[in-house]
């Protein structure tokens, strides 16, 4: 028993490395069934009309790319082909390049033009600063420009979005703060605008009280909610392709806590009372 | 080869430097590190001269007019006075404006959502569909609380409630470590669908 608690950590991290890449290279296909929250992201975009306007907030960091932009993806495809124009932003540094660049693949894909149907301003600081000029005006706050530096008056789609609130529904994909919390003071419950999110796992039990409460119409959890949104849009990708390694990993690591535990219970260690 | 090949081998080494700590700390960590450091930190700098201070300087101050800008310029620029032990105190007035307008920001947005609109919602119907629900999220909300109450000793009916209110804790922390292995492990398949995709090419 003394054996199994003084395992060496990296013989844990090469069987976890060994279960991720066997079931990358096998995928078995475990079925992957909706959540109620991923629905409702799914519903809300559904109610969006042709000419609509759909604010997407990248709020990462590069941590986030595996769960969030598997989730940009299927959003922006839901969006446009519903017949929704997209204006994004990111008070979070990284979220320009990281999110910016998912956004653009989509639209290339179904062959969406810049400036009319979807602007990208990019990053601007501020955190909830940035909001609160926003919803007084956006322009402003977006320092009148997009992340080119193409004034924002030769933007078609920007005459029909001064303020954030102008947006029928806001996606926004968070790791951390600024995040969901500064877009629901500002913007959610003061002007009654849905807000989606589409939140790193860590961040899940934080932003649940949200849903429950309804100042959050819908939630997208990790990677496993990236993953049905992409099913829901269509485009299974990245996130569906790592479910499987991360039901088996989950897996490994269930049987570490169990055999950590039956070793702690009969190795004869005492532990504090807690 | 092209730039893209040049940036995925770039990016496929310098993962695999960093996950070499795993094994060992080592030079090739190190080198990993500092070059993430050094690359966010000048990223960063750029994205803020080109999205917001040259924008603001050339088109709201220079072409508009607005010449307003220049209070919270001058501002700014009071934070680097902590460099000159003269005049350093002038910092503090930035920091004090910045503190006061950021509380006040946060306090009138904050407390409706985040507190008054969360209270309202643990006062649910216990009874009829989702009252179980409602009911454990009343219980855990003031038996949490109960637990954080220090002006009466745990003891009697304070102390069973504070005794569920630790349950409820450590419920809370168990989810939450839950998701958050999760979420470690979704940020390794990222980068295992990066080497083995993007890099090697071997993903069917």
């Amino acid at each position: 028993m003394n054996a199994l608690l003084n395992i060496d950590r990296r013989v844990i991290y090469v069987l976890m490395i060994v279960v991720c890449v066997f079931a990358l290279l096998n995928p078995m296909g475990l079925p992957i069934s909706i959540n109620e929250t991923t629905q409702m992201c799914y519903d809300e975009l559904m109610k969006l009309q042709p000419g609509d306007i759909m604010y997407m907030g990248y709020e990462f960091s590069a941590g986030g790319v595996p769960e969030l932009v598997p989730a940009i993806k299927s959003a922006a495809k839901i969006a446009f082909e519903r017949g929704a124009r997209i204006v994004s932003g990111s008070m979070w540094l990284e979220g320009q390049g990281l999110g910016g660049a998912a956004l653009e693949e989509i639209a290339n894909m179904l062959g969406k033009q810049y400036g009319t149907d979807y602007v990208q301003v990019g990053y601007r600081p501020g955190g909830q600063m940035f909001l609160e000029l926003g919803v007084a005006d956006f322009w402003e706050a977006a320092t009148g420009m997009d992340q080119d530096g193409t004034p924002l008056s030769q933007l078609p789609l920007m005459a029909d979005f001064k303020v954030l609130q102008d947006a029928k529904v806001i996606f926004i994909f968070c790791t951390g703060t600024p995040g969901e919390r500064q877009y629901i003071g500002t913007v959610g419950d003061r002007f009654g605008t849905p807000i989606l999110e589409s939140c790193v796992s860590v961040s899940v039990p934080e932003t649940m009280p949200f849903i429950r409460s309804g100042q959050l119409a819908g939630l997208l959890m990790g990677m496993r909610g990236a993953a049905e949104f992409e099913i829901l849009a269509g485009i299974p990708g990245s996130a569906v392709a790592g479910m499987d390694a991360q039901s088996l990993s989950h897996l490994l690591i269930i049987v570490f806590i169990g055999l950590g535990n039956l070793a702690y219970l009969f190795g004869g260690r005492k532990g504090g009372r807690v | 080869m092209t730039l893209e090949t040049v940036g995925i081998w770039c990016a496929a080494l310098l993962t695999l430097m960093l996950y070499s700590y795993v094994f060992v700390d080592n030079v090739f960590f190190k080198f990993a590190e500092h070059a993430y450091i050094g690359t966010a930190a000048a990223y960063g700098m750029v994205l803020q001269i080109d999205n917001q201070i040259r924008p603001t300087i050339n088109v709201k101050l220079l072409q508009n007019g607005q010449w307003i800008l220049l209070i919270p310029m001058f501002l700014g620029f009071m934070i680097y006075a902590r460099y000159f032990k003269s005049i350093n105190y002038l910092a503090r007035y930035t920091v004090a404006f910045m503190v006061g307008v950021g509380a006040g920001v946060v306090i009138s947005r904050d407390f409706k959502s985040l507190f008054i609109n969360q209270l309202a919602d643990t006062m649910r119907p216990l009874t009829g569909p989702g009252g179980l629900e409602n009911l454990i999220v009343l219980v855990g909300v003031a038996t949490t609380l109960t637990y954080f109450f220090f002006t009466l000793e745990h003891k009697g009916a304070i102390g069973y409630s504070a005794r569920i209110g630790r349950f409820t804790m450590m419920v809370a922390l168990g989810a939450a470590f839950g998701n958050t292995v999760m979420a470690r492990v979704s940020l390794f398949l990222g980068r295992v669908q990066f080497l083995m995709g993007d890099w090697l090419g071997i993903l069917p």
